[in-house]
């Protein structure tokens, strides 16, 4: 136990004293935060359109338009009377980016709802559905009118819709909104995915330097070759809660700040994509626990792909089937995210290669019954102990292997023959 | 031998294709300094692996200390250098001896301040705080060594310890292990070089192909095996000494070299009587000495030029454990 604890120590040490994790301790934060506050930036960076409306309207619905778009604060319209090289001249005003774009509008606008934007940027989306809401409220109201409806009642009748949605989540109805748990389910995907990789290959890494060095003919002969393996697994898992720590710690600070850095009102104009999802307890522990399932299911496997191979060259080629699984379960996120009920993500989320993914996925993104990831749960810790079992014979043997690398027959050969 | 600390008995290893090593017995007493030697591919890498058990023996048993534990069981007690050399390149030079210490079983305190000692007595106090990579390959050798015996084991096994070695640190390797003789321990190194274990060695095995070719203390190997020579040189009249060299009864074979010769003794000659003879025939002696060959004469008679060239066929092998 000693000596284990001797390599679960050295393991966790020499880590956590690279450049590299500090980077990610550091960078890690950032990356999330920018991934967070990006909508909120960009959407404050495109500022206020200034366009032109070239207004071919026979009545006064230009006018209104006009009117109508400069109370949305989104663009800053200027008419202009149509006819002659209008278009023209207006264009090169765009490519000459004194103007932002021009809006053409024709009777056609009331008559079938028809309208025309040229832009230099035509995917800014705020803008283009700034302009349409307000196209669509005028026509409304001019058809109305039309109709013989009294303009005041027209103007009466326009209301502002916001709808709120409500996760329920067992039988409680929560403050999260679906973009919450989207973006926690987003998140969640994307750090089990990014990390459950790296401190796989960190322990591929570290298996093979032991190798190549051959400084793990010298360790077999004092420890055994699973207490080493294991010392690993333990020791760089480790690295890996406490680059969590740090993460958690900062993302909190970030997050309280929020409202300072980045001004209340933007906050919530912007955060329609991406919300900060409120984190529960019950989530956390979820994360958490099937991060550390998805880290032993997969450096288990990492570290036998690290002892067949006997260079890093070697290694990224060998790695690849592991890779895949995981990529898979990874991509399937977005499946899950719209329908976390399916059938296909209630199998997903049982088969221990993709749960540690999947699940997380479908707990943040649905109401999940406990039976559900307590079954998901006991698959995945026996799944564990059977790869690790299975890794363990052959890291046993390659690791004092040299020369090319073995077939999958001489491998199965080494996990039955022990 | 009842304080034998080492017993190999009819130890067998096959690879696909080959044997490497084929029903080897030794035994190394306790306090003496052990050569295995043999040609490149003889198998001593195999033995040496088999006796850490790195490999295990298809059939036949190592005995390590007198009891049943497997080298493992006793890692605290056996220091082992293998034959390719490697350390932890981007660890400190005193971390990777203090993590090689505990593996080993010291705590990590003792580990930490012998790793100091030693890296003092060696002259790289200045360089523990480095790491590894930074070192020269001469100084990474030491920390290899250091690795190998800082936690005072009895037993050191060293597999081809030389080779690679610059003439200062092969001196200091020398010193070291003569000194851990000198404190009682017992180390059994492995060469092909066979002037250096004709310096250390008391005992030795020579192996070819897997088998044992012979083993011993070093007086009867080459007394046994190296047959017994003359050296005789003459002060200007030699009489009739070529009749004297002719008797085949006194004499097995003979190099003639004018005014010195080497002679190989026949079986139950006695030197005495050659010397008898020569003075008898007129001839004026300046020398006449009785010579035991070099262990590297007996080595290439044993081993023969076919197996001096055998290719190391124990590279590469894959080993099943």
């Amino acid at each position: 136990m000693h000596k284990v604890f001797a390599v679960i120590r050295r393991e966790f040490i020499e880590r956590v004293r690279t450049r590299m994790f500090w980077v990610m301790a550091l960078l890690g934060p950032l990356f999330f935060g920018a991934l967070i506050f990006m909508p909120i930036l960009l959407s404050r960076a495109g500022g206020v359109k200034r366009i032109a409306v070239v207004d071919g309207t026979t009545d006064s619905t230009g006018r209104q338009v006009v009117g109508a778009l400069g109370a949305t604060h989104a663009v800053f319209p200027t008419r202009v009377h149509a006819g002659g090289d209008v278009i023209d001249s207006l264009t090169l005003e765009v490519s000459e980016k004194r103007l932002d774009g021009f809006l053409i509008l024709t009777d056609a606008l009331a008559d079938s709802g028809k309208a025309e934007y040229r832009a230099s940027n035509v995917s800014a989306f705020a803008t283009n559905a700034a302009i349409e809401g307000t196209l669509s409220q005028v026509a409304n109201a001019v058809r109305l009118e039309r109709a013989g409806v009294n303009p005041r009642i027209v103007a009466a009748s326009h209301i502002r819709i916001d709808m709120e949605t409500k996760k329920i989540s067992g039988t409680r109805t929560t403050g999260e909104n679906a973009a919450q748990s989207f973006s926690l389910a987003y998140f969640m995907a994307i750090i089990l995915y990014m990390s459950i990789l790296l401190y796989g290959v960190n322990v591929m890494s570290s298996v093979l330097e032991e190798k190549t060095t051959r400084i793990v003919e010298v360790l077999v002969s004092s420890l055994r070759p699973f207490e080493l393996m294991v010392g690993k697994l333990l020791g760089v898992g480790a690295v890996s809660l406490f680059q969590f720590l740090i993460w958690g710690v900062s993302a909190r600070a970030l997050i309280s700040q929020r409202t300072r850095l980045f001004g209340s009102q933007n906050f919530q104009d912007a955060g329609q994509v991406f919300q900060m999802p409120a984190v529960s307890a019950d989530t956390a522990v979820v994360f958490i626990a099937y991060f550390l399932g998805g880290f032993l299911l997969y450096s288990s496997m990492y570290a036998a792909v690290g002892a067949i191979s006997s260079s890093e060259q070697e290694a990224r080629q060998a790695q690849q089937p592991v890779n895949f699984m995981l990529i898979i379960s990874f991509m399937a996120m977005f499946a899950l995210l719209n329908d976390p009920g399916s059938q296909l993500a209630v199998v997903l989320s049982m088969i221990p290669f993709s749960a540690p993914i999947a699940m997380p996925v479908r707990w943040a993104a649905g109401n999940l019954p406990w039976q559900e990831v307590a079954v998901s749960l006991a698959i995945l810790a026996v799944s564990i102990v059977g790869v690790t079992w299975v890794a363990a014979r052959i890291y046993r043997v390659g690791i004092l292997m040299t020369g090319k690398r073995p077939s999958v027959k001489e491998m199965v050969r080494w996990v039955r023959v022990g | 031998m009842s304080d034998s600390i080492l017993v190999l008995d009819r130890v067998t290893k096959r690879f696909a294709g080959h044997t490497a090593v084929d029903e080897l017995s030794l035994e190394v007493p306790a306090g003496v300094i052990y050569g295995l030697l043999g040609p490149n591919g003889a198998g001593k890498t195999t033995t040496i692996r088999m006796i850490m058990n790195i490999l295990i023996p298809d059939t036949g048993r190592v005995r390590l200390f007198g009891g049943e534990g497997t080298a493992r069981d006793y890692a605290s007690r056996i220091g082992f250098l293998p034959e390719e050399r490697g350390l932890y390149p981007k660890m400190r030079v005193l971390d990777v001896l203090t993590f090689l210490a505990e593996v080993k079983g010291l705590d990590r305190r003792a580990a930490r301040a012998q790793s100091s000692d030693w890296l003092s007595r060696l002259g790289l106090q200045d360089w523990s705080l480095h790491k590894v990579r930074d070192l020269s390959k001469g100084m990474q050798q030491k920390v290899q060594f250091i690795a190998t015996m800082l936690h005072e084991p009895d037993l050191v096994l060293l597999d081809e310890p030389f080779s690679g070695l610059d003439p200062v640190n092969a001196d200091m390797l020398l010193e070291t292990v003569l000194d851990l003789k000198r404190r009682g321990k017992t180390i059994l190194f492995s060469t092909h070089i066979m002037e250096q274990a004709e310096k250390l060695c008391d005992h030795l095995c020579i192996i070819a192909r897997g088998r044992k070719l012979v083993d011993g203390t070093l007086g009867h190997v080459k007394e046994t095996h190296g047959g017994r020579h003359v050296t005789v040189a003459f002060d200007g009249a030699q009489g009739n000494a070529a009749a004297v060299f002719a008797d085949r009864r006194l004499v097995a074979r003979v190099e003639d070299f004018g005014q010195y010769a080497e002679l190989e003794l026949a079986a139950n000659a006695d030197a005495q009587e050659i010397l008898r003879s020569l003075v008898g025939s007129g001839a004026r002696l300046a020398r006449f000495e009785l010579t035991a060959p070099s262990l590297h004469k007996i080595f290439v008679d044993l081993v023969g030029p076919d197996a001096m060239t055998a290719v190391a066929q124990e590279r590469g092998a894959h080993a099943h454990a």
